[in-house]
């Protein structure tokens, strides 16, 4: 609901656009610096792309992250639903454990998991999926807590059993489509947070893409500075577009009876 | 469009406890063929527990469930062959509503160009014909029912069931969607147990009305037995309104009420010193009193209702207020302030315990 | 009217439900669905957990001891301790107080606006690291816009003893996400703010300043301080910024956790590393259960 801003506000929004926006600018001038400051261009732009490694890294963080959002849905999404279905004793003892990872500093974390762990599954790579679906617990829990919240799922689930359905078809024909946009949500989630994850992953000493950035950062500041000021806004730019995209676009909300 | 298959339901001994509530108390009920059996009574009663157990949707019970002679206790809910229609929020949302209506048939592998055509012709029986591409959440209310209505129609079941299906709509679309519902019933001939806690919905489209209380099935009757002969107080005084006007008991079988004797039906068996007597509205009637008599009255409101008028008069013996309904027209005479005299027209009456 | 009927279908009583194995089971047996999640978390995180616990209290011979705490209150370690407490105050302080002003400006803007707020707000807060620490470099270093605009207004950031690297830098580069972070999670409460109740305060004869002290502080202060607290954790744990920027020379007791396992490690040491682990947890429970206890005691709806 609308209401008038005063002028306090006004000063206050004016001050906090100042405080966000200008870095973003500054930096975004100094990453088009070239020619030790003579000359402004796109250069430092590419940079990144040509940089050996690039591929590389970026592949492993894509997989990684690909595993991630996989292991994820199919550790979270049949739990979840089982606790909206008949497993609801249970609900306060999986929400309590999906908030540890919160209270947990990834840095304390990421010592346990490098004295724990044995030699052979800290050989590759991927371990850092699993880990990194334990500190994505508590936003995909609660993205796809709220999203099942939202739909009567017990009474279509019973909708469908008296309509003659066994379990497994409910789940693929009933269940599955209706969490759609939540399963979108908690996996868009894993999959940010994958792409973006440093600390657990250089204190176990992997190279993936953000641990690859850092290093070659270390020389070249300007180029550093040109993808940090395109990582930030492109990912703006697709956040705002979910945000500002019609109604209809957006999640699919079940039945809203017009009368 | 009617079914071969009309079959009979009996359910014998059920019961059922949550902890330390019972929610049904040895409850049996048997429905014939092509009935429309009405389960009424408060939220709690078990009229709900009974229709899910009937189901398969609750089977943590006691008791027999027989359906055509077999008893089907320890069939699963989707092995049932039961069509069922719930109160609101039932429709699959991703679904269109022609795929919703076909869903039953969908997965009993019934392929797609001959459950399409029957979802259709559902569509076309409940009126919603060319809604079939819409979704669900973009019909109002009442289309939404009948949509529930024909998916449940759509596999020919053995028994529809139906919980409290209308309770969610506005007023104007429950009387007319109660009409069509019973309608449908007839045409297709399923054997159908329908469950609410508005009377005249059960009186308007069962052909027999089980009223419940507390899980126990207290009367199954048509509805004009269940209304002008309730099997006790309880069933008495859930169902229309009630006047409790002192009586003297005569003999086992006769009342005295302000001077007119009344046949008594059922007990006279009371802890009460002062034993009070149902009568309903309509079965008193007022006639203009020139002299005060032992049921002499004034009345002091007259409420209009259409084509009743509900009056309430005042008894001039004890001070007691009775509720009188009759038809507008004869209610022209009276005034407030008029003195009247009332008539009981009951045949019999209960006697509050 | 709707409401009530979704409530009470759909509110499956334990035991009770479509799934017929759930309904005949004890409790015990429901649980069993729920067995490879269990699983999973108990293996991936109790496991490494238990790790940490176990090792703190060990000596470099394998002997059961408490000097690796002892350790963690003296000496660099120690100040590190308070230097990151006192940061994270700090920094959780101004995010909120920030946050909440920005917050209650936006929250009187119309429903779009709060969604593109609530989306810009969930991308700010999740920089960090490399990106963020180079983008401050490049606005707030000596060759930055934004030193040199502020040198134009008359004011040169580094005239005093200020620099990027110091606390202080880190306090100003941590406010790029804390007070989004505050925006994000305080403006659901503010949206139960009636202005109702505003209107009926002026209509008794209230000014400005008893509606403030008298209605809104009350009803606000339990989220405002619940996440307050948030802050404060997440300033606390936050590392890969404060490394990024300071190349883990900061007395930070994240960056000195990390040094220990980067291998920048005198010899007998290691357990000390997960001794202030240990310590972090306890901090981030303690944090965490007062911000549950303030919810708690909030009768507000979230």
């Amino acid at each position: 609901m609308k209401q008038k801003l005063n002028i306090s506000n006004y000063i206050v929004l004016l001050a906090a656009t100042a405080f966000f926006v200008f870095p973003l600018i500054a930096a975004f001038e100094f990453s088009l610096r070239s020619n030790q400051g003579k000359s402004h261009d796109w250069s430092n732009y590419q940079w990144i792309l040509h940089e050996p490694g690039f591929r590389t890294n970026l592949g492993v963080s894509m997989r990684l992250a690909l595993l991630t959002a996989v292991a994820v849905l199919v550790l979270m999404v049949p739990t979840i639903v089982y606790l909206h279905l008949g497993g609801a004793r249970w609900k306060r003892l999986v929400e309590f454990v999906c908030l540890v990872p919160l209270v947990v500093p990834v840095i304390s974390f990421a010592l346990g998991v490098g004295t724990a762990f044995p030699t052979f599954l800290q050989s590759t790579v991927y371990e850092l999926s699993f880990l990194y679906v334990i500190i994505s617990l508590p936003y995909t829990y609660r993205a796809l807590d709220v999203g099942l919240s939202s739909i009567p799922l017990l009474t279509l689930v019973e909708a469908s059993r008296a309509s003659g359905a066994t379990m497994r078809q409910t789940l693929v024909f009933v269940v599955i489509p209706t969490i759609r946009s939540a399963v979108n949500g908690a996996v868009f989630l894993a999959v940010a947070l994958s792409l973006g994850e440093f600390t657990l992953a250089v204190l176990l000493h992997w190279d993936t893409f953000p641990t690859w950035i850092a290093n070659v950062s270390q020389g070249h500041i300007l180029n550093a500075i040109a993808l940090s000021v395109l990582s930030l806004v492109g990912a703006w730019v697709v956040v705002m577009i979910f945000a500002l995209a019609p109604k209809s676009l957006r999640s699919s909300k079940s039945q809203e009876a017009t009368s | 469009m009617t079914t071969e298959n009309r079959v009979s339901v009996q359910l014998k001994g059920l019961r059922k406890v949550y902890g330390d509530a019972v929610a049904l108390a040895d409850f049996s009920l048997d429905i014939a063929p092509g009935e429309l059996v009405a389960l009424l009574g408060p939220s709690g009663c078990g009229k709900t527990t009974a229709l899910r157990i009937l189901a398969g949707l609750d089977t943590d019970h006691q008791g027999q469930i027989i359906v055509n002679g077999k008893d089907i206790a320890s069939v699963p809910a989707n092995k049932r062959n039961m069509g069922m229609v719930f109160q609101a929020y039932s429709l699959f949302p991703t679904m269109t509503v022609l795929e919703n209506v076909a869903y039953g048939l969908r997965v009993r592998k019934v392929d797609k160009e001959k459950r399409n055509k029957k979802a259709q012709e559902l569509l076309d029986l409940v009126g919603l014909g060319e809604m079939g591409s819409r979704l669900g959440h973009q019909l109002s209310g009442g289309q939404q029912q009948r949509v529930a209505l024909a998916r449940a129609l759509a596999i020919q079941p053995n028994v529809l069931l139906l919980d409290e299906p209308l309770s969610a709509l506005d007023a104007q679309v429950r009387t007319q969607l109660r009409d069509e519902i019973k309608r449908i019933q007839i045409e297709v001939g399923t054997t159908t147990l329908f469950v609410t806690h508005d009377q005249e919905e059960a009186m308007a489209i069962a052909d027999r009305v089980g009223v419940m209380r507390h899980g126990v099935l207290e009367q199954c009757a048509p509805p004009q037995e269940v209304y002008l002969n309730p099997a006790n107080v309880k069933v008495a005084k859930f169902v229309g309104a009630m006047n409790l006007m002192p009586a003297q008991i005569i003999s086992s079988d006769s009342l005295k009420i302000y001077g007119q004797s009344v046949a008594l039906r059922g007990s006279s068996a009371t802890s009460s010193k002062d034993p009070l007597a149902l009568v309903r509205p309509e079965q008193l009637s007022l006639t203009m009193a020139t002299s005060q008599g032992p049921a002499s009255a004034t009345v002091f409101n007259l409420t209009f209702l259409g084509p009743l008028t509900r009056i309430s008069v005042r008894m001039n013996a004890d001070a007691r207020t009775l509720f009188v309904s009759m038809p507008s027209a004869a209610a022209l005479e009276f005034v407030a302030g008029s003195l009247v005299d009332v008539q009981i027209h009951a045949t019999s009456v209960l006697l509050d315990s | 009217m709707s409401q009530t009927i979704t409530k009470r279908t759909d509110a499956p009583k334990p035991g009770v439900g479509p799934l017929h194995f759930a309904n005949r089971l004890g409790s015990l047996k429901s649980l069993i669905p729920l067995l490879p999640f269990f699983a999973f978390i108990a293996y991936f995180l109790v496991f490494p957990l238990t790790f940490i616990f176990r090792d703190a209290f060990l000596s470099n011979d394998g002997k059961f001891t408490f000097e690796n705490f002892a350790q963690c209150f003296q000496g660099v370690y120690g100040h590190s301790f308070y230097v990151s407490i006192r940061l994270s105050i700090i920094s959780a302080a101004i995010g909120a107080v920030a946050g909440a002003l920005i917050a209650s400006a936006i929250v009187k803007t119309g429903t779009r606006s709060r969604r593109a707020v609530a989306a810009t707000a969930s991308v700010l807060a999740n920089t960090g690291g490399v990106p963020l620490a180079f983008m401050f470099l490049a606005g707030f270093g000596t060759e930055g816009l934004v030193t040199k605009a502020l040198k134009a207004l008359g004011w040169n950031i580094y005239g005093g003893s200020f620099t990027l690297f110091s606390a202080s830098g880190i306090i100003l580069v941590y406010s790029f996400f804390q007070i989004p972070l505050m925006v994000l999670i305080y403006s659901p409460a503010l949206e139960n703010v009636k202005p109702e109740w505003r209107e009926a305060s002026d209509s008794l004869g209230g000014n400005r300043l008893t509606y403030f002290l008298r209605i809104t502080v009350p009803l606000l202060f339990p989220a405002f301080l619940s996440t307050a607290l948030l802050l404060f954790a997440n300033s606390f744990s936050a590392y890969a910024t404060a490394r990024a920027m300071t190349s883990g020379t900061l007395p930070l007791m994240p960056l000195l956790i990390g040094n220990l396992v980067d291998g920048n490690v005198i010899a007998n040491q290691e357990h000390l590393g997960h001794a202030m682990a240990v310590c972090m947890v306890g901090v981030s429970i303690i944090v965490m259960s007062i911000y549950l206890l303030v919810l708690k005691f909030s009768k507000v709806k979230r």
